[in-house]
């Protein structure tokens, strides 16, 4: 047996479709806005890290302990079969690229630019960063000719110098002693962050170790995940078995350490969308309350005379009170039924941009391309929100509405 | 009542400096740090130098020691010198010129002359524990640094056959110096330098460098052997020993020249 209040509210409900579908209207656009953009910040945000994961860094960087903070080439990791079995071997790891990264300086004739030198397996590479698909002209390191060198676009044009040119490569070896070479500019890359395509060099893994007389030592070997939000959890796994696998005193590093910027910048967007997701959820909120308000004024002589008749004002609360809560789940459902669909939808189908809006995001080495991701805390994170909200905004008019004095309702209208 | 406190307060003060570990004799009156640190300033350069050395580098991930040799030619008052690397044979003709403001580097092997730029500076020089500017540095101890006598060292190092006067250097504000400070160790018999501690804006003691085997050249009490010990990098050490060393030199001209920078013999 339904109780008396919510059979009454249900009623109101049904009795002004009007009234009804404007409350229910205010709540569906709420949700409908609150999910799609939520949806789209995630998708925005995954892309960015993505990006410049596969730009990169990769998900998660095994290197020498304490190679993170000093950059130098006394942190290392001994590059022994075993390690990289154990490491390619973890669940979860999509790709593995061993790297030596060290400082040189580049010298064609009366110039030089100090450069990250990163010497690169090339087929390992590929499976972590999309470093050798960048190469605008030229090919990437690696192959049989040893010495060759990539550049990034902007220090090839700092160096004056093209394919086929030859650079003298200086620096210090880890044996301390001068290391120099001359490679020849095999191919420029593009890279989208202007730091480094100013101010990286590319040259082979094997080519790297006998620069910096590194023997079969790595700086850091840099893993993809199978998924990205799993990271930190395959950062804790891997952190519990490196002083097994590996020789030397290891530490592993997620995305958010190695490239902290891009966690900032982030965070920074994510609060600001809060910002205005939240002014939005108030607004409609008082929404709610005011066509609830109107609803309890409009009805003040018909509520009188349920108080004449001798309904307990806290029944008539109830019945108020349950009357915008039945809208406000209506809408939400309303709302999800909406919303859901057309995030997915847009999920499998990313929007890609043209014209003035994709020259600015490829500017910011963003692939100009818009998406979006439902993430399963979003839908319910929403609902709840917003539910919350209504459930405030409908406790004023529902207390005026069972405060009512049957006699002054009466006489008025 | 007065005076008690008065007292008191040398009294405190006292102790302070000896909490402090300052336990260096007060140095007599009248000396002035100045003409010490001058003193010091003469024994290292003359109107100018040339020296030939060998460079010894000390690190755990050295199996052993690595030497290199290298003649010096420092022409201080034209800002100009000229360093020619003898050993290591890889390396051997190797030469360094510093002509105001500039660094070459010229590599035999590759048959390039490379400019060091300024970034580059506090790099590593040969991979010892000196610095490019180490090499080039224009600074002086003397024009660059307010100095105070702190004391007398009555046995610096141990060493209780010696005293040493204890002097700290402060650059001046605008001074082209990379130190926060130095403190210096001057044998107080010859004015011989024993030696310097150098530390960061931070107050932070970096490296030390200590003076040894200390023999007459030109009338100078003159150090044969330097040790440069970097406190953020354990079991490092670099030696320098002096093999020869001459001061107020006729240098020929073309020594400083670029062309000969690529010409050796």
């Amino acid at each position: 047996m339904v109780p008396l209040e919510l059979r009454l509210a249900w009623r109101n409900v049904g009795r002004n479709p009007r009234r009804t579908g404007l409350t229910v209207a205010a709540t569906v656009f709420a949700v409908f806005l609150v999910v799609f953009f939520v949806a789209f910040a995630a998708g925005l945000h995954e892309k960015m890290i993505e990006d410049s994961v596969r730009l990169h860094s990769g998900h998660l960087s095994v290197s020498g302990e304490g190679h993170l903070e000093n950059q130098t080439l006394e942190q290392y990791l001994r590059l022994e079969p075993g390690f990289e079995a154990a490491l390619s071997s973890t669940p979860g790891v999509r790709g593995l690229a061993p790297r030596v990264v060290g400082f040189g300086l580049l010298s064609r004739d009366s110039t030089t630019q100090g450069v990250a030198l990163l010497g690169v397996d090339p087929k390992r590479e590929s499976s972590v960063s999309t470093l050798p698909d960048r190469v605008q002209r030229g090919r990437f390191v690696g192959g049989d000719a040893p010495l060759g060198i990539v550049l990034g676009e902007r220090l090839s044009q700092n160096l004056g110098a093209d394919l086929g040119d030859e650079i003298l490569v200086y620096s210090v070896a880890y044996s301390f002693e001068m290391a120099y070479e001359l490679f020849t500019v095999v191919g420029i890359v593009k890279l989208p962050e202007p730091r480094m395509d100013r101010a990286l060099a590319v040259i082979s893994l094997a080519d790297a170790q006998r620069f910096f007389v590194y023997g079969d030592r790595v700086t850091e070997v840099a893993l993809l995940a199978k998924d990205a939000d799993a990271s930190p959890e395959l950062a804790r796994r891997l952190a519990s078995t490196l002083p097994e696998i590996s020789s030397t005193p290891a530490e592993v590093h997620t995305w958010e350490e190695i490239i902290p910027e891009l966690e900032q910048l982030i965070f920074l967007d994510d609060a600001a969308m809060y910002i205005l997701l939240a002014i939005l959820v108030v607004v409609v909120g008082f929404g709610i309350l005011n066509t609830i308000l109107m609803s309890v004024l409009e009805r003040t002589r018909e509520l009188g005379v349920t108080l004449a008749l001798g309904l307990r004002p806290g029944a008539v609360f109830r019945v108020v009170y349950l009357e915008s809560m039945l809208l406000a789940l209506l809408g939400l459902l309303v709302g999800l039924v909406l919303a859901i669909p057309t995030v997915l939808y847009f999920q499998a189908h990313p929007y890609e941009l043209t014209g003035s809006a994709m020259a600015g995001m490829e500017f910011f080495g963003v692939e100009p391309v818009m998406t979006w991701k439902l993430k399963p805390w979003n839908p319910v994170g929403s609902t709840i929100t917003i539910f919350v909200v209504a459930a405030i905004a409908a406790f004023y008019p529902a207390l005026k509405a069972s405060r009512g004095r049957p006699v002054d309702a009466l006489r008025s209208l | 009542m007065r005076n008690a406190s008065a007292a008191m307060v040398i009294l405190l003060m006292l102790l302070a400096g000896v909490a402090a570990g300052e336990d260096l004799e007060p140095a007599p009156p009248g000396l002035d740090a100045r003409s010490i640190a001058e003193k010091v300033e003469d024994v290292f350069r003359g109107k100018n130098s040339y020296l030939k050395a060998t460079m010894t580098v000390i690190s755990p991930r050295l199996p052993t020691p690595r030497r290199v040799t290298f003649r010096a030619w420092d022409d201080r008052p034209r800002k100009r010198s000229f360093i020619r690397i003898l050993a290591p044979a890889k390396d051997s003709g190797m030469g360094f010129l510093k002509l105001h403001p500039n660094l070459w580097n010229f590599i035999p092997r590759v048959e390039r002359t490379i400019r060091i730029p300024p970034s580059m500076m506090l790099q590593s020089w040969m991979g010892s524990d000196f610095t490019n500017d180490d090499l080039v540095r224009e600074s002086s101890q003397l024009d660059d640094y307010d100095h105070q006598l702190l004391g007398i060292d009555p046995a610096p190092d141990g060493d209780e056959s010696e005293r040493a006067y204890v002097i700290e250097y402060r650059p001046h504000e605008d001074a082209p110096v990379v130190w926060g400070k130095i403190v210096a160790w001057v044998d107080v018999a010859r004015h011989a330098p024993l030696r310097q501690d150098f530390y960061d804006e931070a107050g932070e003691k970096l490296r030390v460098m200590r003076f040894s085997e200390i023999r007459e050249v030109q009338s100078r009490p003159y150090p044969h052997r330097w040790s440069l010990v970097p406190l953020d990098k354990e079991g490092h050490e670099t030696l320098i020993e002096i093999e020869e060393i001459r001061f107020d030199q006729d240098f020929e001209e073309r020594i400083f020249d670029k062309r000969n920078l690529t010409r050796w013999d």
